[in-house]
């Protein structure tokens, strides 16, 4: 069971599965590899997502929303940045007044379910019950 | 730049900042530690001081992180990168 990203175009379709050696059940290390894909395609990114494996609503952790603010800076852009449990995801936005303050929402629509369920599926793969969790 | 002013114990300083990246004028030196190439590069940030990246009063590398890769064969010159940190992360704080 591994944390897992994606980078999504604007139709939320994904662009890039970021699923490196080093990653763990709880943390997806610094990677300048994850930065390449981003700034390649930011004139066609919306955002990333990544896993958190356990039940429940999605919160980003201070280190995720460091990277939300430190990506948007390099980027010049505002992104969507999904978080997506074992039953559950949000999409973070920045909404202010602070750097890091962003806020979660919920709205799934059929493209966003297709990704969300891989993602749940690659994040799961080595899990002994991998692939009970996705609803 | 030109490569050939680039000592062995110098490098080139790229800088990723608002959707736009450029290299110092100047080289700085490989082995400078992050709080100071941040600091090197946030000042000319802030005063337009990087070709192609528009002037940034409020830039802010905080949470940006330094990539270092040592002159090769193909590359004969240090070079430095600045660009915004990637991990994501459930309990680290
Ligand atoms: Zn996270």
């Amino acid at each position: 069971m591994i944390e897992v990203a994606v980078v999504l175009d604007r139709q939320h379709r994904p662009l890039h599965w970021h699923e490196p050696p080093d990653a763990d059940a709880a943390a997806l290390p610094d990677s300048r590899d994850l930065w390449e894909a981003l700034w390649a395609a930011r004139a066609q990114l919306s955002g990333v997502a990544h896993s958190h494996l356990h039940r429940g609503r999605p919160a980003p952790s201070w280190t995720d929303l460091t990277t939300f603010a430190a990506c948007e800076a390099g980027l010049g852009v505002r992104l969507s940045w999904w978080i997506v449990t074992l039953d559950d995801a949000s999409c973070f936005t920045h909404r202010g007044p602070g750097r890091y303050d962003y806020t979660g929402r919920t709205a799934i629509d059929q493209e966003t379910a297709a990704w969300i369920a891989e993602l749940r599926r690659r994040s799961l793969r080595d899990h002994p019950a991998g692939g009970l969790e996705t609803p | 730049m030109n490569q050939r002013m680039i000592g062995a114990s110098q490098a080139r300083l790229n800088i990723t900042w608002d959707g736009q990246n450029g290299d110092l004028p100047d080289s700085v030196p490989f082995d400078a530690s992050d709080a100071e190439i941040k600091a090197w590069a946030s000042e000319a940030l802030r005063g337009g001081g990087v070709p192609g990246v528009t002037a940034a009063r409020r830039a802010d590398l905080q949470d940006f992180v330094i990539d270092r890769f040592p002159a090769t064969d193909e590359m004969p010159y240090n070079r430095l990168f600045v660009r915004p940190k990637t991990p994501f992360g459930i309990q680290c704080g």
